[in-house]
């Protein structure tokens, strides 16, 4: 036994026991790239034996068909003395599912000086990449879900430096991400936020002491042009290493504007409704004090033509008391039809309408609150009805009269559905509000619109009256039916496309 | 100076403290008067009256049938039916529609024992007409209506529309006290004693459309 062979053995045995232990696969290849050794951990991820794979070029078995030329080419370009050549291409193993391989190849002369084998040492990095991609997607997903919120997305750390700028938000302040990004939030606030930011952060970083964080503010925040808008800020935090700042903003300039219409409306809306009662009281009470004064003026001027049969002294004298009574009724009649041509300055101004659009306009208005109430809507109205000369804002009136009382009616019934429909009728135009209230009470049916008669604690007994006058002038008709079911039927009847009765013929 | 039978008058008005104090006055003042509660109760009986001979005073403001529509309608059924309408006071419009209805003649409630007999005698001068009376327009009034200034027919035609000074003065571009100076001036001219009967000499006038 040559004594010098041993240490000889020995270490190839040992290297190929390493080679066997080792839990990453490796390959050992010719300057061909035929397959030499694969060890015990290539054999397991491959799928493949030693001995059925010696002898082939790795790209004949392992290497997807797409990836051959480059494996192929970047393996011949390593050469010996050239140190390690990485690259990162899958493997197909033998029951074809696919593995991504980080291979270092590093090649080794024999001892002629020539390519002798190739070592290649492969790291199986298919879950790793999987991680990394699941990553990147999510990171653009969030991004994707930032860029499309209608609300601007601002981060900040706790210095207040801007880190991101969402789309929205650069269509919000009207500035480019670039442009912010590093520089203080508090350039998008308004004085004294503006100078005060710095400031509400270093408390809340000492104190703890939450102003803002997790709940919607109404404020004002500032475009970069110095526009100032409404807005409605919400702050996230969370940590990073550092306190981190997500600030939701949304611009509520349109919002606020809206609402702001829509108060201004109702505003006016419930003047002029009470600007119309009262005128429309003031009629009624004029002509209602104005019979009494009547039957008093009358009476007088028969005392007074009866004590014309007398000519004594004492006689004369009455005569002259009550021709100044009169003339004090006379007096009294004056201020009433001045209160009531005061209220109502309104001249009435009949055009031609279409009543669908009336009846919308007024049951807008009309039914403000009414889904609160819990009172379901329907609107049948009949399309390409004629046209109606009527008074636009009094046609308004009785609508609304009529679906208030409905919505009135129905505040203790179980069901409470309202029908609003418009109809054409033997010449007439046919505006109805039905309900499922209680219907009118049988005793006041036969007076109902007779003026200040109500069921109602805070009632003034007017709108029938004044609805039903309105309707008259108009040369229609108003009436009333109790349904054999719960509920009433308000029918308002116009003609079609005459003129309002109070205009000139 | 006793003919109440000669001077018989249908009152009509729904309202029963006027009803009994227009009639005690009419009484007072020696007329014959009927009272219906409405046009339709006076209507109903239409056969038996004599509308030759009396004169009717109607309310224009009644339920049912209102007192324009019962004017239209006996004027149209009983040719030179005489109809006064009641009408409120300061209703200039009403007045104008009632007068031009073929009225003879209004009355703005609440008013004199003066103001009613004196508008029911001048109803009584007409002699019912077999058929509509033409308008006879008094050679004075048009002469009086000649010699009106522009501005002031101007004017004349905003009153009888039932217009204030104000709306009367935003209307012609005018300041308030200017028209009133107008008002007054067209007064005067007219020979007009009251609004009222310059409302009927503009009616008569036919100025009213
Ligand atoms: N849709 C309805 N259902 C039942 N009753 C009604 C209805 N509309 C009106 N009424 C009755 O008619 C009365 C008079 O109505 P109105 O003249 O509008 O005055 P007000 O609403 O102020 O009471 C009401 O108080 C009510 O009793
Ligand atoms: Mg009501």
């Amino acid at each position: 036994m040559p004594d010098p062979d041993i240490p000889e053995i020995k270490r190839a045995s040992l290297a190929d026991d390493l080679l066997e232990a080792l839990e990453t696969p490796v390959l050992i290849l010719d300057g061909n790239g035929a397959l030499l050794r694969l060890n015990r951990a290539g054999e397991a991820l491959t799928g493949y034996t030693l001995d059925e794979v010696t002898g082939r070029p790795i790209w004949e078995f392992l290497i997807a068909d797409d990836e051959i030329e480059t494996v192929r080419r970047q393996f011949l370009g390593c050469r010996a003395g050239n140190g390690p050549v990485n690259n990162t291409h899958f493997w197909i193993a033998r029951d074809g599912r696919k593995r991504l391989m980080r291979c270092r190849h590093t090649a080794h002369r024999t001892d002629a000086g020539e390519t002798g084998y190739v070592l290649v040492i492969a790291t199986d990095i298919t879950d790793q990449r999987v991680t990394e991609e699941k990553l990147t997607k999510s990171r653009s997903f969030l991004q994707s879900i930032i860029d499309a919120s209608p609300v601007a997305v601002i981060t900040i750390n706790q210095e207040g430096i801007i880190l991101s700028f969402s789309r929205q938000a650069e269509v919000t302040f009207g500035g480019k991400a670039e442009d912010v990004i590093g520089r203080n939030i508090n350039i998008l606030m308004p004085e004294p936020d503006r100078s005060r930011h710095d400031g509400y952060l270093g408390r809340y970083l000492e104190t703890g002491e939450a102003r803002i964080i997790g709940q919607a503010r109404s404020l004002n925040a500032m475009r970069l042009n110095g526009e100032i808008f409404p807005a409605v800020l919400h702050v996230s935090e969370f940590q990073n290493g550092e306190n981190i700042f997500v600030g939701f903003i949304e611009d509520v300039t349109d919002q606020r504007a809206a609402e702001r219409q829509l108060s201004e409306t109702q505003a006016q809306l419930h003047h002029t409704g009470r600007l119309g009662a009262m005128g429309e009281m003031a009629t009624t009470i004029a002509h209602e004090l104005n019979q009494p004064l009547t039957a008093a003026s009358s009476l007088m001027g028969a005392a007074q033509l009866t004590l014309e049969k007398n000519t004594d002294e004492r006689s004369a004298r009455a005569i002259d008391l009550l021709e100044d009574s009169v003339s004090e009724i006379r007096r009294a009649s004056d201020i009433i039809r001045q209160m009531r041509d005061f209220v109502r300055k309104r001249k009435t101004a009949p055009s031609l309408y279409d009543i669908n659009q009336v009846v919308t306009e007024a049951s807008t208005i009309a039914l403000i609150g009414a889904e609160a109430e819990g009172i379901s809507v329907t609107k049948n109205l009949q399309p390409d009805l004629p046209i109606s000369m009527i008074d636009r804002i009094q046609i308004q009136q009785v609508v609304t009269n009529l679906i208030r009382n409905a919505i009135d009616a129905m505040t203790a019934s179980a069901e409470r559905h309202l029908t609003i429909a418009t109809g054409y009728r033997d010449g007439m135009i046919e505006i109805t509000v039905e309900d499922t209230g209680p219907g009118i009470d049988g005793a006041i049916l036969p007076k109902l619109f007779e003026p200040f008669l109500t069921t109602k604690e805070t009632g003034m007994g007017i709108g029938l009256s004044i609805s039903k006058s309105i309707v008259d002038a108009h040369q229609g008709k108003l009436s009333a039916i109790n349904k054999n079911t719960r509920g009433c039927i308000f029918t308002v009847s116009l003609p079609a496309g005459t003129r309002n009765g109070l205009s000139s013929q | 100076m006793d003919y109440p039978v000669s001077k018989p008058i249908y009152l009509v008005d729904d309202d029963p403290a006027v009803q009994r104090g227009v009639a005690a006055l009419l009484v007072a003042a020696e007329y014959a008067v009927t009272v219906f509660d409405s046009g339709d109760a006076l209507l109903a009986c239409m056969d038996e009256l004599d509308f030759q001979q009396a004169i009717v005073l109607a309310d224009v403001c009644m339920p049912g049938i209102q007192g324009l529509e019962l004017q239209a309608r006996l004027v149209a059924e009983r040719p030179g039916a005489r109809v006064i309408v009641m009408t409120a006071h300061g209703d200039v419009p009403m007045a104008v529609r009632a007068m031009r209805g073929g009225a003879v003649d209004f009355l703005e409630k609440p008013f004199s024992a003066r103001e009613v007999t004196t508008a029911l005698d001048r109803a009584f001068a007409i002699v019912p007409a077999a058929s509509p009376a033409p308008v006879t327009v008094s050679p004075v009034c048009a002469a009086n209506y000649g010699r009106l200034t522009p501005r002031e027919r101007e004017v004349l035609g905003e009153m009888i529309e039932g217009n204030t000074s104000k709306l009367i003065a935003r209307n012609l571009g005018l300041s308030p006290r200017t028209v009133e100076v107008h008002r007054q001036k067209i007064m005067q001219k007219m020979q007009a004693r009251s609004f009222a009967e310059l409302v009927r000499m503009a009616v008569d006038l036919d100025l009213s459309r």
